[in-house]
């Protein structure tokens, strides 16, 4: 504070007066704060709660039977705005069963480096077979272990990742 | 625009926009040219009008109905609209019918992204159905053939696929089966030729998902794939293409648009035989001999050992084969780095056993395929076109569509038999005889107006010629009066012919013919690849580059501006005299470039001499083939695919090829190999690019440009006597036992096309083609699994009775080898049909 002597005493007082005030406000929202219950979290030892439409890392899914939803179409490759996904297509045979029509995709990669989990993925795809999960804790130590590929982007089970395997699109 | 009778024009509006046109332009042809778009799914420009799908509809002032403007004829003063309200509204009608039963399975289908029927519906349909109903299910992707697939449910009956084979191709490899709601398209139940070898281009102007490649089959999406224009090299026709590759993998080739050669088709070949650019068995690495076998070893030691050799081999005793399968460039470089050395030892022909003057009857057509169209006859003499230059097919279709005489003589009856006048099916290794009984009643007809020396031709007996070669006198007499009243004719020598028994009878012959026919252009439709271009760029032993004379002071002169040093004018030897000279070890070094004579050279007892004569054998190669499992040192080479250049076409005609993929590490160009052997040896060749060097061709080429066919040099058409003494001495004794004839089949080309499954699918199991009575002699079945036994030899052989050949002749494959002889075989069965898978 910038007190000038300018030979007029009581507006120096009156401008002293309102700036303690404010100080006293800015104090009193602190002081209100000191005692509430805080924002933030011991992250790792306590968990947040993500919100229910929070988009995380991706699956993909699988029907009951655990047949694979993706049909390797591609069209989540083309939206993606960051260009992370690498499909290579195949086509199921009688002796090999992996999706539901002909095709499926032999090779699924995402790159999580390049992903802005934007869920334009899981907009685009026309089987539902990709969903943006809700775990976002995804470092790691390398890059190339944040290149998933099928193994870790399959869901373990039918519903695992939370889709209900049983709805539709 | 002045209005003559000659071409008359109407003008008509489109969209307020007036347009002059010649008359007999269709209204959406019109609308084209004005930039107007009229959406299309069954019209295809290449093909007549049809207006089967309804999708161009147009409304036109005073007529009570919209209109299909890809059937309408523009007249005067017509009022056309392409975007009224009802024209929207019929438009959105069709889209909506034709979507009814359409599966929508765009995120599976190989056509999504690239698909008329999505981009029109996404354009000009309704948005949603009223149809909600279940749709009608066929079963999905039925296999049509090995390299076809159905999707039944997908179709929208717009009969492209069905009219290609009426109107291009002429094999109805498809056709439309039953009527009204059960229509669909399927082969026909009985196909009497073997599979249709154009099929590619069904799958290309299908509109829809319907029918799809099963090479390309889910490997890539549209937007996957990077294209890179290029040309086949397959055969010799040069067909326009476009690789489209997908993280280094070719997934799939397209054809291109090139006028002068394929219009927009291509072959099947063409189209599912690039397989072999992404196989496994592809070398990587340089092979040298230690002992029996060959092992890998350093660029380097490999290099320096070859440069060793050659160096050491000096001038007269090296000597080069290849250039089917190289660049121009890099023929061109070969052939410097020989001349360079003093040696002209350089073949482009590795599987030919005659060797014809250059100058005289190289490889190669006689002006252009494009002049075909303006051919009044077309004559193939032992050249089985369809299975050798399938593209070629489709231009000479158009011609005899046009009205044009089709005439062959060969010692089989063709495939496209039912499109020729006349097909005479002569005695193996006889056409000579038939070409001079025909050149006689030709020169008889046309009396004072065949030339002066035709008179040479009087005495002979046509009808005794005929006889002998086993062709009826009448029909002979027929064909004459033919082809004099269609002139221009245009003849074309082909393999069945150049690799019988006496070649040089048939050339001399065939060039007898059209000088009494008075002119036409003598083709020989002969080699693969670049083969023709190659010996333009210099792999020719009795030429220099450009063909020009050995002897030719101003070529010469070029080449010394060009190389700076002094070129010998001699000629070399040839390949049969290479392989002469080998085997009487007086070649010490031998390098093959691209070409595999331990597998193709016809007589396999002289290649085997040679191998075993020749002091080094240096191959330069994508596979480990036949020659190349023989050779000292092997040189892994890339591929067309992988290289930047000018390949040549059987017209000479020179085109750019692009990179489409990476080249497989460890694999150098051709050039590259070339140009490091060159600096180990001391002749440095330092250009900067490739196209540096094909600057360099162009100054010492005069002629040579891209995209342009080079004039080939063809002896001149004349009556000559000592011609006809030639021709009539050198008719082959007719044998006892049944002769085997050398045919080829498309579909078996070689190391390259064998690595596309679908191809050696449809190459099917060799046959032996054996005529009916023969086989009711032989006790012999279709299918029987039979051994065909001639000169000590055997081959297992599987029987096809058809009367496709003449009794007493048995087609077998070319690669039995039989060394350019008529050989006398027997055929006994070994098993009936049905029991060998």
């Amino acid at each position: 504070m910038n007190l000038k002597k300018n030979g007029n005493g009581g507006r120096t007082v009156q401008r002293a007066l309102i700036e303690g005030a404010a100080i006293l406000k800015g104090m009193g929202v602190t002081f209100r704060h000191l005692f509430r219950k805080p924002v933030t979290i011991k992250y790792p030892e306590q968990r947040p709660a993500v919100a229910a439409r929070f988009k995380g890392r991706h699956w993909l899914t699988l029907y009951p039977d655990g047949d694979e939803r993706c049909v390797g179409c591609e069209l989540c490759v083309i939206v993606c705005p960051s260009q992370a996904i690498y499909v290579k297509a195949a086509e199921n045979t009688e002796e090999k069963r992996v999706s539901k029509g002909e095709r499926y995709a032999e090779d699924f990669q995402i790159n999580m480096l390049r992903c802005i989990f934007c869920g334009f993925c899981e907009e685009a795809c026309p089987t539902g077979a990709i969903v943006l999960g809700r775990d976002f804790e995804l470092a790691d130590y390398s890059r190339q272990s944040l290149i998933y590929g099928k193994p870790m982007l399959q869901e373990p089970y039918p519903g695992a990742s939370g889709r209900d395997p049983h709805s539709e699109v | 625009m002045s209005q003559t009778p000659a071409n008359p024009t109407v003008t008509l509006t489109i969209d307020g926009h007036a347009i002059t046109v010649p008359k007999g332009t269709t209204v959406y042809h019109a609308a084209k040219q004005l930039g107007i778009e009229v959406p299309i799914f069954c019209y295809h420009d290449r093909m007549p009008p049809l207006g089967a799908c309804r999708m161009c509809f147009v409304k036109v002032e005073k007529m009570p109905r919209l209109q299909t403007s890809c059937t309408l004829e523009a007249t005067e003063g017509m009022v056309v609209e392409t975007e009224s309200p009802d024209v929207v509204e019929a438009r959105q009608g069709v889209l909506e019918f034709l979507l009814i039963n359409h599966p929508l399975d765009c995120p599976i289908c190989d056509k999504g992204g690239e698909c008329p029927l999505q981009d029109n519906t996404f354009k000009y349909g309704p948005g949603a159905s009223q149809y909600v109903e279940p749709k009608r299910h066929f079963m999905k992707a039925i296999p049509l053939s090995p390299v076809l697939t159905l999707d039944r449910e997908r179709c929208i009956m717009c009969w492209r696929c069905t009219r290609f084979g009426e109107v291009i191709a002429g094999d109805h490899a498809l056709k439309g089966h039953e009527r009204g709601f059960a229509t669909h398209i399927d082969i026909p139940p009985i196909t009497m030729e073997g599979p249709s070898k154009f099929i590619g281009n069904t799958i290309e102007i299908c509109p829809v998902g319907a029918l799809t490649s099963s090479a390309y089959r889910f490997r890539s999406r549209p937007w996957d794939n990077l294209g890179t224009p290029s040309v086949c090299t397959h055969c010799g026709v040069g067909c326009a293409i476009r690789y489209d590759a997908r993280g280094g993998e070719i997934t799939r080739v397209r054809s291109r648009e090139n006028a002068e050669v394929n219009d927009v088709w291509t072959c099947d070949v063409g189209f599912f035989g690039y397989d072999y650019v992404n196989s496994q068995d592809r070398l990587s690495r340089p092979l040298v001999r230690r002992g029996d076998t060959l092992v890998e070893t350093s660029w380097d030691e490999a290099l320096n050992l070859v440069a060793t050799r050659l160096r050491d081999a000096g001038g007269d005793h090296a000597g080069a084969i290849g250039g089917e399968r190289l660049t121009l460039e890099e023929s061109y470089l070969l052939s410097r780095l020989y001349r360079s050395l003093g040696s002209a030892n350089l073949d482009y022909r590795a599987d030919s056993l005659a060797a014809p003057d250059t100058r005289d009857w190289g490889w190669g057509t006689e002006g252009t395929m494009a002049d075909l169209d303006r051919a009044g006859a077309i004559v193939l003499i032992g050249c089985d076109l369809i299975e050798e230059y399938p593209v070629v097919w489709l231009r000479a279709k158009r011609a005899l569509d046009r009205g044009a005489l089709g005439f062959a003589i060969a010692p089989k009856r063709l495939e496209i038999d039912r499109y020729l006048r006349h097909n005479a099916v002569v005695r193996y290794g006889h056409e000579a005889l038939v070409l001079l009984a025909l050149s006689k009643l030709v020169a008889e007809a046309r009396g004072a107006e065949a030339p002066v020396e035709a008179a040479a031709l009087v005495d002979l007996d046509a009808a005794a010629l005929a006889s002998r070669a086993g062709v009826s006198i009448e029909a002979l007499r027929a064909a004459a009066r033919d082809l004099i009243a269609h002139p221009p004719a245009s003849f074309h020598v082909g393999r069945l012919a150049l690799d019988g028994p006496d070649p040089r009878a048939v050339l001399l012959a065939a060039n007898t013919l059209r000088a009494v026919c008075g002119g036409g252009a003598l083709s020989i439709l002969r080699g693969r690849g670049s083969a023709a271009a190659a010996a333009v760029a210099g792999m020719v032993p009795d030429a220099l580059p450009g063909l020009a004379p050995t002897d030719d002071a101003a070529a010469l002169g070029r080449l010394r501006t060009a190389w700076g040093r002094d070129i010998a004018a001699k000629k070399g030897l040839d390949t049969p005299g290479m392989l002469g000279a080998a085997a009487a070890g007086e070649l010490s070094f031998l390098l093959v470039a691209g070409a595999d004579p331990a597998a193709d050279y016809p007589d396999a007892e002289a290649w085997r001499l040679a191998r075993a004569g020749v002091g080094f054998l240096v191959v330069q190669d994508v596979f480990l083939t036949e020659t190349a499992k023989q050779a000292d040192v092997v040189l892994p080479a890339l591929t067309h695919a992988e290289k930047n250049g000018t390949v040549g076409s059987i017209e000479a005609r020179v085109q750019r090829i692009g990179q489409a993929r990476p080249g497989l590490d460890g694999a150098r160009a051709d050039a590259t190999i070339l140009q490091a052997i060159a600096t180990r040896v001391g002749v440095p060749l330092m250009y900067g690019s490739v196209h540096e060097i094909f600057e360099e061709m162009t100054t010492v080429i005069p002629g040579l440009a891209e995209g342009l066919a080079f004039p080939l040099p063809r002896r001149t058409a004349r009556v000559e006597r000592e011609a006809i003494e030639t021709i009539l001495a050198s008719a082959p004794a007719s044998g006892g036992g049944a002769t085997l004839v050398p045919v080829t089949s498309l579909f078996r080309l070689g190391e390259m096309t064998k690595r596309s499954p679908g191809l050696a699918r449809l190459a099917g199991r060799p046959t032996a083609t054996v005529h009916p009575l023969d086989a009711a002699r032989w006790g012999i079945a279709n299918g029987d699994e039979v051994e065909v036994a001639f000169d000590g030899r055997t081959a297992r052989l599987f029987a096809r009775v058809t009367d496709e050949t003449r009794e007493g002749q048995i087609l077998v494959p070319r690669s039995l080898r039989l060394g350019g002889r008529a050989h006398d075989g027997t055929v006994r069965r070994l098993a009936p049909a049905g029991t060998w898978a």
